[in-house]
């Protein structure tokens, strides 16, 4: 051969890099080319290169951990979602789309009474209609679940009574839909009516028939299912140092997810004798577990199949008994069982928001300082428990950021009625009494003549410190959210300065990142995410994890962190997130808690791949292995880029000898918190933070309010997807729109639910929709990945006040009502007239606020933060910051373990007890196990 | 949600519908005819007064007709609001009708024929059993009316349809077709003040066509709908407002008609001949608007309060009188 022909050959050889094959002897091994389809590397774009490694990409947070893996792919770059063609295509299945061969149809027989003992259930008649293939009762499953192992207090069948109108008795399976329904109306059961409670406030009293019994822990004999009382800080300096005070007694209506898609289910048991259960959840784990316990089976005999969910929102993160009533028909008939839910069925399942009764007083001194808050809300929990002892700290706790408190008082209790259970929904337990206390704060500023901005700008508390109640707080952007909204929306020319009817308003938010705790494993001993890689000869990368893509893209983060360690396009990753068999245990969708956890653990999964990919190219071209990066489908050396390896080349030189790659990567949250009696619940490894500045339009005559335009800032720490982000911001603030102005579940005087339906349960519609400016703050989280926090739940929290505090600044009115729909807002424009002597609503006058001294305290105050605040963040020596130090107090130590007036308590005293609030009289009762002690 | 079961008939023209009309009662069965079914099926979704036949009319071009003066009862709500022929008015409430989706669905014949509503009866079989049912729809129980109890000869259900006041004040006439032979009224004695029987159609009897007096140019007004959202959801409130010859001395001619507000839409004349009587301007429009207020006895079966809704009406109505002042 000569020169020539051997580099011709050579030059072929080079050309036929798609696929290859081994030919020992004849040619050499040929190169294996990049991977992926376009087989020349992409040049790396140095934009999204990390400043602290040499790129172009400004950092004005400082560097990050994850910036030396940063290889400029897909990270910050907005990313179809990818499982978007799936279902643009009508090809993605969701639960009701799964057809197995000789499947029957259930149906569930639902309680008329709003409570009622059951005396008996006949099942004959249906039995004998031809095509009824299987029955079954409470009778079939006595054992309880729950979402939270505290609160077990669910069936899959109603067991002796039933609880709420729409309660579940029975269920049927027969060949086909109809032969189900007329079943379902042969099925015979004979009720003993009970009285039933409606209203929250009656939760509280004793009760003849309590509507669940806790045996020794129930409280009295009440229907309280949870109270909580909490007082941090310097309770009795609030009242001496305060000189404005806000109070208002707020009454929220309950709302519902109102997801699109309704809940569904296929059971299936296989001649194995194996369970696999198809289900749109958003917490399979939970439903895993769940399943075992009632069917009284392993786990391990158990595969839950996440099928494509249409929206969930929480309101699909419970253990459902239809999916109980599913398996056990299909147990019992040994075919596959389907269950599709009717709308009304989605209500009457419902575990949305709460309704609830909030009593928000706040404080401010004579230095603007938010001396105290104290907040008592009493939460409707209707008939089950769900995820309600987390939601009655949660609208407590969670209001106690951003700002810095010099006290906060709560008493919350959480009462079962006869109504469809509330549960968890975005922005879980945070929603009502945020909007409460960001209202309060417009009014206290109008109380001391101060813009609200400017008080907000100057109460808040900085990077990297601790709140009143002891949550480590990382990285905050609140600051920065707060001051884009008010240049971007104009606020200043704005604010009071519209005309009648024309308003501007404020609202911020505070969510967690991830809920510190699992629910069902000590957190040290066991991570939060686990994800595990599998990298096979054809450079694909299988992703396998059991973090629930509920559509808000969780399959794609997870994706996009492989892709962005490993340095490769987005098609050679597949994440497999589906089944329990094949995905290692994720605790779901909740919590805000994905992308902070999974796309840790992925990374850190990603890292032990990209080692063995280094060792490789160390290995193959003798280069220093500091100096190599990876760039698209390539690793170089950063300083003389020709000397690298093709990603294909590394990885088949690093599976010599052993073949495909494995890593596992965990998550974990570091410890945190303190000790005191629900200190958990509110914990995270970090918080989101948002401001929104919403602008509306009202209709004096008709009480009409018309959102115009939202300016919505989210600190969500490091956009991975600013797609994602923006879709999540304009989503929240549709969502909370509903809440605001039109959505309710709405009961009539008899009790039941008038409008199960989505004509008349309101949903925001496209006219209604403003437009919406999404901004997005990075506050560059350090243990986020990539920087990174949550972007799903908190940006609904702000919507809700801003658009409240812009119907104020419109036509001088303050709802104390949600929804606040156009008969409400009337009634109070109304009243104004009446209180005014106006007799023509459009002669009112529009509020207005002159300055006072406050104001220029406050700014000197707020930038006097903003300059703490940034050295804080860049400043990696920094000393601790405690909640207190506004008030004199040292901020390097908790303010509790040192300074007696701010010691912690989680019991009310004789003297509070006297005259409780609302919520708080939940503690006049007396736990059984106690008064038992005492007999 | 699944239908109860039922057979579709199909003519192809309007003496075969009333053909297999008359077979039908002869043979004792019960039907309801079937336009665009935007109304009618979701009630048989919910199980409310299901009939075992339906007979469609969505094969016959005779009812498909649409002039200036003749609309055919099959002509859609969408060609309706965007046909230039169209009253400029009639247009605005065909638009305001439910959705673009359900507009290019529902007729005009339907839309006159809208049944009743009522929180307590448009529901699920499961939960209009929990309250034990109501007198629209006793399943053989004899239930009370859940709104105004203890009657028993009444349905309040509410006519909830957007075209008809605007109709009623370009003074419409229906025409109506039966296996005995066709007749002709002034639409606004079409109705009959009950939820349930609503109108005055015998059984086997259709709406063919609607028209409007040669005269229908010369008017101008404006139609208001009060409701939550601006998309599907149905009039809580509905004020049309149609006058004609406007000089100094106010209007020539002056109709005004409500729906949404009770079982059916109402024309009221005694009010505008009162307002005509001694025109003032705008005092005369806000005595009106007060007027038809009073007149109007809307009960709680809908979103919004009866309270509530009687204020808008009076806000609506001077709304809809706008243009009257400034002209
Ligand atoms: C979500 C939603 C929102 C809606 N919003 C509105 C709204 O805002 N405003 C509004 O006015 N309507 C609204 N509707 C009701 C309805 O869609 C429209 O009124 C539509 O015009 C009805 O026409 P259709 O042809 O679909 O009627 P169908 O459902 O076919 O019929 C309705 C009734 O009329 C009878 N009928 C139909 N044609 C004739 C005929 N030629 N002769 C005799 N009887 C006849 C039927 O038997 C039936 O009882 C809404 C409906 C839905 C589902
Ligand atoms: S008005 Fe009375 S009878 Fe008519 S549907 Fe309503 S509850 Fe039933």
């Amino acid at each position: 051969m000569t020169e020539k022909g051997g580099s011709e050959e050579q030059a072929k050889n080079d050309e036929e890099i798609i696929g290859y094959r081994q030919q020992p002897g004849k040619i050499p091994f040929s190169r294996p080319g990049s991977g992926g389809k376009n087989r020349f590397s992409e040049a790396t774009d140095s934009e999204l290169i990390p400043s602290s490694q040499g790129g172009s990409l400004k950092q004005p947070w400082g560097p990050h951990k994850h910036d030396e893996i940063v290889s400029g792919r897909v990270i910050g770059k907005p990313t179809a979602l990818v499982d978007s063609s799936w279902k643009v295509t009508g090809q993605a299945h969701y639960g009701d789309d799964v057809r197995l061969p000789g499947e029957l149809i259930g149906r569930i027989v639902r309680s008329p009474h709003h409570y009622a003992k059951i005396l008996s259930v006949d099942c004959s008649k249906a039995l004998e209609l031809q095509g009824v293939v299987a029955v079954a009762t409470g009778a079939d499953a006595k054992n309880r679940f729950g979402v939270l192992p505290v609160t077990k207090d669910e069936h899959a069948m109603a067991v002796e009574k039933v609880r709420h109108a729409g309660d579940l008795v029975a269920c049927v399976a027969a060949v086909d839909e109809s032969t189900a329904r007329e079943a379902e109306r042969l099925i015979e059961v004979e009720y003993e009516i009970l009285d039933s409670i409606h209203d929250m406030r009656k939760g509280l009293e004793n009760s003849e028939e309590p509507i669940h019994d806790r045996g020794n822990y129930h409280i009295g004999e009440s229907n309280i299912q949870k109270r909580v009382f909490q007082e941090f800080g310097d309770i009795s300096g609030m009242a001496q140092s305060s000189i404005a005070s806000h109070k208002k007694s707020w009454l929220f209506a309950g709302v519902n997810h109102g997801f699109t898609e309704p809940h569904a289910v296929v059971a299936n048991w296989d001649p194995s004798g194996r369970l696999t259960l198809y289900t749109p959840q958003q917490v399979p784990h939970y439903l895993h577990r769940a399943l075992a316990d009632v069917l009284e089976i392993p786990m391990h005999q158990i595969n839950v199949h996440r099928t494509f969910v249409g929206g969930g929102f929480g309101g699909k993160s419970d253990p459902f008994p239809h999916e109980m009533c599913a398996a056990i028909l299909a147990r019992k008939s040994g075919r596959p069982v389907r269950i599709t839910f009717d709308r009304e069925e989605v209500y009457w399942v419902n575990r949305g928001r709460h309704p609830s009764r909030i009593e928000m007083n706040l404080h401010a001194d004579e230095q603007g300082r938010i001396c105290g808050i104290e907040t008592d809300a009493l939460i409707d929990g209707g008939a089950f428990a769900s995820f309600g002892h987390v939601t009655t700290y949660y609208n407590g706790v969670l209001h106690t950021a951003p700002y810095e408190i010099g006290a906060f008082h709560y008493t919350g209790a959480r009462v079962w009625t006869n109504k469809p259970a509330s549960g968890a929904m975005r922005g879980h337990g945070a929603v009502n009494s945020r909007c409460a206390v960001e209202v309060g704060l417009d009014d206290l500023a109008e109380d001391l003549h101060v813009d609200p901005i400017t008080l907000r700008l100057a109460n808040l508390l900085p990077p990297h410190s601790a709140t009143i109640t002891g949550f480590r707080v990382t990285s905050i952007g609140m600051r920065e959210c707060l001051e884009r909204v008010k240049i971007e929306s104009g606020w200043e020319k704005k604010f009071r300065n519209l005309p009648l009817g024309k308003g501007i308003g404020i609202g911020c938010g505070f969510f967690i990142s991830g809920s510190g705790l699992p629910i069902h494993w000590d957190p040290n001993k066991f991570p939060h995410a686990t994800v595990h890689l599998k990298v096979d000869m054809d450079g694909g990368v299988t992703v396998h994890t059991g973090a629930a893509d509920i559509g808000q893209g969780s399959d794609t983060v997870v994706a996009q962190s492989v892709a962005e360690v490993l340095g490769l396009p987005l098609d050679m990753i597949r994440v497999k997130s589906r089944d329990s068999d094949t995905s290692p245990v994720d605790l779901g969708s909740y919590s805000s808690r994905v992308t902070f956890m999974n796309a840790n653990a992925t990374i850190s999964a990603a890292i032990q791949i990209r080692d063995k990919l280094l060792d490789a190219t160390v290995e193959i071209t003798g280069a220093d292995r500091s100096g190599l990066v990876i760039g698209d489908r390539r690793i170089f050396l950063k300083d003389d880029p020709a000397v690298g390896v093709s990603y294909l080349e590394a990885l088949h030189k690093a599976q010599e000898d052993r073949g495909a790659l494995v890593s596992s990567g965990a998550y974990r949250t570091p410890p945190m918190g303190k000790t005191h009696k629900g200190a958990a619940a509110g914990l995270a490894p970090a918080y989101s933070f948002s401001a929104y500045v919403a602008e509306v339009t009202v209709d004096v005559e008709t009480g009409q309010t018309k959102v115009d335009k939202v300016w919505a800032a989210h600190d969500c720490g490091k956009a991975l997807n600013p797609l994602a982000v923006k879709g999540q911001i304009i989503g929240s603030c549709h969502m909370g729109m509903g809440q605001v102005l039109s959505e309710e579940m709405r009961y009539g005087r008899n009790g039941n639910l008038m409008n199960p339906d989505l004509l008349d349960y309101k949903i925001p519609s496209v006219h209604e929709m403003p437009e919406v400016v999404p901004i997005i703050v990075e506050s560059n989280d350090p243990e986020g990945p990539f920087g990174a926090k949550e972007a799903g739940e908190g940006p609904l929290l702000p919507i809700l006040p801003a658009v409240c505090n812009a119907v104020y600044d419109a036509v001088g009115v303050r709802t104390s009502e949600l929804p606040m729909t156009p008969e409400k807002v009337f009634k109070m424009i109304e009243k104004r007239c009446r209180t005014e002597g106006v007799s023509d609503p459009t002669d009112l006058e529009c509020p207005s606020l002159e300055y006072s001294d406050l104001q220029s305290i406050l700014e000197k105050r707020g930038d006097e933060h903003r300059l703490r605040d940034k050295e804080r963040r860049l400043d990696e020596e920094r000393k601790d910051y405690y909640n207190g130090a506004l008030f004199g107090l040292d901020p390097s130590v908790p303010p509790d373990e040192v300074d007696p007036r701010w010691e912690v308590r989680v019991a009310p005293d004789e003297e509070y007890l006297t005259s409780p609030r609302l919520a708080g009289s939940a503690w006049k009762h007396i736990e059984r196990r106690h008064l038992e002690g005492t007999k | 949600m699944k239908m109860p079961p039922f057979r579709v008939l199909s003519p192809k023209s309007l003496d075969e519908a009333l053909h297999m009309s008359r077979d039908l009662s002869d043979s004792g069965e019960a039907f309801d005819w079937i336009a665009g079914g935007t109304d009618l099926l979701p009630n048989y979704k919910w199980h409310i007064n299901v009939k075992s036949h339906v007979i469609s009319l969505s094969s016959i071009p005779e009812l498909r007709k649409l002039s200036g003066n003749h609309i055919g009862a099959m002509v859609s709500i969408n060609d309706l609001a965007e046909d230039a022929v169209t009253h400029p008015v009639l247009a605005k409430a065909a638009n305001s009708v439910a959705s673009v989706l359900i507009r290019k669905s529902g007729t005009v014949g339907g839309n006159i024929c809208l049944d009743t509503r009522c929180y307590w009866v448009n529901q699920s079989e499961t939960w209009r059993e929990s309250i034990d049912w109501c007198y629209k729809c006793d399943c053989g129980t004899g239930a009370d009316c859940r709104v105004i109890p203890n009657q028993n000869t009444l349905c309040v259900a509410t006519y909830q349809a957007d075209l008809a006041p605007v109709l009623m004040c370009l003074d419409a006439t229906i025409h109506l077709a039966s296996p005995a032979g066709t007749r002709s009224l002034p639409l606004c004695e079409f109705f009959e003040l009950d939820g349930m029987t609503r109108n005055v159609l015998e059984s086997g009897e259709l709406v063919t066509h609607i028209t409007i007096p040669e005269d229908s140019a010369e008017w101008s007004g404006d139609y208001q709908k009060l409701r939550q959202r601006d998309s599907w959801d149905f009039p809580e409130a509905g004020v049309a407002v149609l006058w004609k010859g406007i000089s100094s001395s106010g209007p020539e001619s002056l109709r005004v008609a409500t729906t949404g507000l009770e079982s059916i839409p109402s024309l009221h004349l005694e009010e505008t001949k009162e307002a005509l009587s001694r025109w003032r301007g705008a005092e005369t429009i806000e005595d009106l608007a007060e007027s038809i207020r009073k007149a109007v006895k809307p009960v709680q079966n809908t979103w919004f309060s009866p309270s509530y809704r009687r204020k808008m009406v009076k806000v609506l109505t001077k709304r809809a009188c706008r243009d009257l002042l400034v002209s």
